[in-house]
């Protein structure tokens, strides 16, 4: 305004209006940016679990007609006995892989930061070996070393002078069987993320309580998992909701046992179930109504975990 | 600069958004009326078939997809019919059929190419199962499984058993019969005589009787049909003696073990003999076929049949009429083994000569056309496979020791009374 010359009032318009405009772009480019992934996942992420709650209330024949039930599916749901057989493996699978998995993993990181190892890169490289293999050829291997009259396990069992043990066939040999491929998988890619969280504590919080005459397992108590505390919560959050959808293992670990993996389902996972009825058998609606079901399953587990582990936090700083 | 990247992340948007949209956009035929895409499944050899055809119309383009065992291929086939690119020409087989049968309208009514003049070239009652009750032809039948047994001469002669076929089959005119020549087995070698019961003697025996999981009309009679329970109580009966090795069928301890004569014994229908071939090549010559106990019957066989929305019906029809004619199933059977569906090549001398040097040389034409040609049919349903399933594993549990015999029957009812609700 110190020089208000005639000319600058004619121009002053189209300078604010372009101001303007360029404006309203910079608030909008950042949506721009992030659309891709939103988009993704508007179109095979929330359509598909919208499309599923309507699919639950349908009697629907992929190929052929399709008739509204309401919530006749789920009222069968509840009084299934296979859904409740798939839920209890699912839980039993779930504990007895995650609990042992996630101690092992925080041993192993422990260990791995702590000893003065030759080659530390190599060994901590390799405990992600089993991650990055596929899961097929793991189900398909350790099915074979679990098999009765030929696997390696029961060779070596014979070797002790106990009898066979036909392990797919019962509830709980195959459980441990499955449980047994996902430690096998996910426990060196946890050491990892454990052992990249230890690198950042510094060390000379373990040197000072070792001066103090802390021993090894006191550190591993009071220093190492106090610092973990939030990369376990991610830990435990993340390999619930795996847990829950356990998949390819029980689907390839019977070699004969087809989509209820076993004769009597004794390892058959909901998503198992979910697919077996979807596009096993074609039942669309009910197959929808288990999606819904586990989908509010891993809620409930997630909120409970949520609660859990604030409590955890708030309880010491 | 900037408002080219806004620009340009806002095309990428729209473009992700648009080829997500349209499914079964990419691939697309080529348009060429001679060309035609070809879904079968694993272990039965249609490259053979195909390859044939191909050296007699070098023009002809033919993409064939062996897309995964029976069961997956049926899967496939019902995810594309719901919404994907469907195939020209599939294969189908007989369990998975029913289903299909169901939603017709799905299939190009054969009849209009021309299937109604051939009709009569097939089994009756093979036919009768692709045939809608309006009178719509869905599927062309491509072999049957029909039934036997198939022995181990060096493991019965140890057992101080006949070897010779016909003296076996006396020995096993009945199903009684069966189970006394095993118990003689297991006494005289210690060693099991069957691989299991659950496969090799409920799904034979319950395919011999004149009704199987539904009645004459249609209906679901699983529970009433005293067939369905004579053969579920033979199956018991059998796995009580103690002759078998309670292997599961398929299972990787069960090729093993064939390999390893660990059982003498496997029910052997016509595509079987295929299997025993591939899973235990180091037998050759070991084996040997016999007639099986209780008379005739069959188990298996499969379907041609061509999607409506098929780029190109024509093409795949022209494959089928030539293929699936009484001298192209006699040349398929001669060269592959599965059993032919039209009864006028029966008595052809080529195939009552067809021996096979892996099972002795036994006449493995003649054996099996007999078992197929005093045969009952009855009418298969859309529930026969999960029936049939869930007989059949609520048998392996009671192998497995996790089901109590006398408890079975039961258990199996309520185990098809939960699958028939899902």
């Amino acid at each position: 305004m110190l020089n208000p010359a005639p000319t600058a009032g004619a121009t002053a318009p189209p300078l604010r209006n372009r101001r303007i405009r360029q404006g309203v772009r910079e608030r909008l480019a950042p949506y721009a940016y992030v659309a891709p992934f939103f988009v993704l996942f508007l179109v095979f992420g929330l359509f598909p679990l919208l499309f599923t709650f309507y699919v639950a209330l349908f009697d629907w024949n992929p190929i052929g007609e399709h008739h509204y039930v309401g919530l006749e599916n789920f009222r069968q749901l509840v009084d299934d006995p296979r859904f409740w057989g798939a839920l209890r493996n699912t839980v039993s699978i779930w504990l007895l892989s995650t609990i042992p998995q996630l101690f092992v993993a925080l041993l192993l990181a422990h260990v791995l930061n702590h000893l003065r190892l030759r080659a530390a890169t190599l060994f901590r490289m390799s405990v992600l070996v089993p991650y990055i293999t596929s899961v097929a050829a793991t189900t398909i291997v350790f099915a074979q070393l679990f098999d009765r009259d030929y696997g390696m396990l029961n060779w070596f069992l014979q070797l002790l002078g106990f009898d066979h043990v036909d392990f797919t066939a019962s509830v709980w040999g195959s459980h441990l069987m499955i449980a047994t491929m996902i430690m096998w998988r996910w426990t060196g890619y946890n050491t990892l993320l454990y052992l990249a969280s230890l690198q950042a504590v510094p060390r000379e919080l373990f040197e000072a309580a070792a001066a103090d005459g802390a021993n090894g397992w006191k550190q591993f108590r009071h220093i190492t998992i106090p610092s973990l505390r939030p990369i376990i919560v991610f830990t435990v959050v993340t390999s619930t909701i795996y847990g829950l959808q356990v998949f390819t293992e029980p689907l390839l670990a019977n070699s004969v046992g087809g989509l209820t993996c076993g004769a009597a389902r004794q390892c058959q996972t909901l998503t198992l179930f979910l697919y077996e009825q979807g596009f096993g058998r074609f039942h669309f609606g009910y197959g929808a109504a288990i999606g819904v079901a586990l989908f509010v399953m891993v809620v409930i587990a997630a909120a409970l975990n949520y609660l859990l582990v604030t409590r955890i936090r708030s309880e010491r700083p | 600069m900037k408002r080219l990247i806004t620009t340009a992340a806002i095309v990428a948007t729209a473009m992700l958004l648009v080829t997500g949209c349209s499914p079964g956009s990419g691939g697309g035929g080529s348009g060429d009326s001679k060309s035609f895409e070809f879904w079968s499944f694993t272990g039965i050899n249609q490259k053979a078939d195909v390859e044939v055809y191909k050296k007699a119309h070098p023009d002809v383009e033919i993409k064939l997809t062996e897309v995964g065992s029976t069961t997956e291929t049926a899967q496939a086939l019902t995810t594309a019919l719901a919404g994907g690119k469907v195939p020209d020409l599939v294969l189908i087989q007989g369990d998975d059929l029913p289903k299909f049968m169901q939603s017709a309208d799905n299939f190009v009514d054969l009849a209009s190419l021309g299937a109604d003049q051939r009709k009569g070239d097939y089994l009756d009652w093979v036919m009768k199962q692709s045939v809608t009750q309006d009178g719509k032809i869905i599927g062309i039948p491509t072999d049957v499984g029909g039934m036997a047994i198939a022995y181990r001469t060096d493991l019965f002669k140890a057992a101080g058993l006949p070897t010779d076929r016909d003296q076996v089959s006396q020995l096993w005119p009945t199903w009684d019969g069966f189970l006394e020549t095993g118990k003689k087995y297991v006494q005289a070698t210690g060693k099991p005589f069957l691989d299991n019961t659950s496969t090799s003697v409920f799904f034979q025996a319950v395919n011999q009787g004149t009704e199987r999981y539904y009645d004459a009309d249609h209906k679901l009679s699983y529970d009433k049909n005293p067939q369905v329970k004579a053969a579920f109580d033979l199956a018991l009966k059998i796995h009580k003696a103690g002759i078998t090795s309670k292997i599961t069928s398929w299972s990787t301890g069960w090729t093993a073990g064939m390999g390893k004569g660990d059982f003498a014994v496997v029910s052997a229908p016509s595509w079987m003999l295929n299997a025993i071939h591939t899973n235990a090549p180091n037998t050759a010559g070991k084996w040997d076929v016999a007639a099986i106990p209780g008379g005739s019957g069959n188990w298996g066989g499969s379907y041609l049949a061509i999607p409506k929305r098929a780029k190109n019906p024509k093409a795949a029809w022209a494959y089928i009429a030539e293929m699936q004619s009484p001298s192209g199933q006699l040349a398929h059977f001669l060269q592959q083994g599965a059993l032919p569906t039209t009864p006028s090549v029966y008595s052809d001398p080529q195939l009552v000569a067809k021996t096979d040097p892996f099972f002795s040389n036994a006449p493995i034409g003649k054996i099996y056309t007999q078992s197929v040609l005093g045969i009952k049919p009855f009418y298969i349903g859309p529930e026969d496979a999960t029936v049939g399933s869930e007989m059949l594993n609520t048998l392996v549990s009671v192998e497995q020791g996790k089901v109590a015999p006398d408890d079975a029957w039961n258990t199996a009812l309520t185990n098809v009374k939960n699958a028939l609700r899902g």
